[in-house]
């Protein structure tokens, strides 16, 4: 059960895809405009990830080693599909305002690196818990970029107009620029936690 | 040899199983996605005419004159007993690929309204077009589709100069006016023939 937990905590902090293994960037980057975006986005990566990440693992003893890509892509192809027509039936708002990023999900290197190098050596229990740390890690980190470039840049927060009337958006934050620069913020962000997480361990074990 | 063919065969299962539970799905969302897309056309029409009634499909009357902008869908608004307008549901290439708006134009030749129903764009940059939170003339709380309604087919229609461009994404704001414009010319064209002889089109029982 610890392994388990510390599996789940990798994705949220040690190895968060974005901050810590950097992948999956240019779609994180580009939907992060809105808070709404980031929730829509994060929650499809996360349900792509976990069904994905559980079916290969479930077949991972009958999928031959020299074909393992090719079917990798289709598995994680057809979850992509299912999302994107499931947002479209039911949330066609949110559809509408991401684009072709949801498609894209299939090309995204956070599943197909998960898939490759977690769910096809692993059993069941410990790949659920790698893909929904993984997926959760992707989330906040997609609704944090939103809230700052949403809030400093449009003034809103999921829509909703949080900062005063007179208060006017700079428009540096939703361009891609102020991507990059929140991005870089929180990384530096992430690495203090990491190091403040790693010493007060080290201490509890001196104790 | 019997190596690649296996290969071949376990590929081949799973293809098939995704596109079996891929079919599963489509069946199941289709009817909606259709709903959907049905519900937010008539929302439009209705939101651009308010005093519509029905609606008569004249889309093989309208001709686009420009080889990129097609005309999805074109109906002739009716109001309690005559006509109020000409709709045109007209697609055309922008800035992240196709984009879809719905033109109502008036029997005045003006532009009674325009909606984005499809737009790849950048979100936060083109897709503010589609934005109901974005405003090009922001006292007023005028959107980028909203400054058009009014707007007589004689204007110049020239962004950045009678339209007012959306930040940063001048290739989108060009299309869309490109694409309202056509759309408002072939229709008012169209209805110049029809209103000349109002009496026989419309009593004339469609």
């Amino acid at each position: 059960m610890k392994s388990l937990w510390k599996t789940f905590k990798q994705g949220i902090i040690y190895e968060n895809p974005l901050l810590m293994l950097m992948i999956g960037l240019c779609s994180a980057l580009a939907v992060t405009s809105s808070v709404s975006n980031g929730i829509g986005m994060g929650l499809a990566m996360t349900f792509v990830l976990l069904f994905s990440e559980i079916v290969i693992s479930l077949f991972r003893k009958v999928i031959p080693n020299s074909a393992r890509i090719p079917i990798f892509i289709i598995i994680i192809a057809a979850f992509t599909t299912m999302v994107d027509l499931v947002m479209k039936a039911y949330f066609p708002e949110l559809s509408k305002s991401m684009g072709v990023f949801i498609p894209l999900i299939v090309v995204n290197c956070i599943i197909m690196g998960r898939v490759e190098a977690f769910a096809s050596k692993q059993s069941f229990l410990p790949v659920v818990f790698d893909s929904l740390g993984m997926g959760i890690g992707y989330t906040w980190v997609l609704v944090a970029i939103a809230a700052f470039r949403e809030i400093l840049g449009n003034g809103t927060f999921a829509g909703i107009q949080v900062m005063p009337g007179n208060f006017q958006p700079i428009l540096f934050f939703i361009l891609p620029p102020g991507g990059f620069l929140v991005f870089g913020l929180l990384t530096s962000f992430n690495i203090w936690l990491k190091n403040r997480m790693a010493k007060s361990e080290k201490a509890k074990e001196r104790a | 040899m019997k190596g690649i063919a296996k290969l071949g065969l376990v590929l081949a299962i799973f293809a098939a199983a995704a596109c079996a539970s891929l079919a599963v799905v489509y069946a199941i969302t289709k009817p909606q996605i259709e709903a959907q897309d049905q519900i937010a056309l008539t929302a439009s029409l209705k939101e651009i005419f308010p005093e519509a009634v029905n609606f008569e499909d004249v889309t093989d009357k309208l001709v686009s004159k420009d080889a990129n902008i097609k005309f999805l869908n074109a109906v002739l608004v009716k109001g309690e007993n005559a006509p109020i307008g000409v709709a045109v549901k007209a697609a055309g290439p922008s800035y992240g690929g196709q984009a879809t708006l719905l033109v109502g134009i008036t029997l005045q030749r003006s532009i009674a309204g325009v909606r984005v129903l499809e737009l790849k764009d950048t979100p936060g940059l083109g897709a503010n077009a589609n934005n109901p939170g974005y405003f090009v003339k922001k006292a007023e709380k005028v959107t980028f589709p909203g400054q058009f309604t009014g707007k007589y087919l004689t204007d110049a229609f020239a962004v950045k100069e009678d339209v007012i461009a959306i930040t940063a994404s001048t290739i989108t704001s060009k299309s869309l006016t490109k694409i309202i414009k056509t759309a408002g010319d072939s229709a008012a064209e169209w209805l110049e023939t029809v209103t000349a002889d109002t009496s026989a089109e419309t009593t004339g029982g469609k």
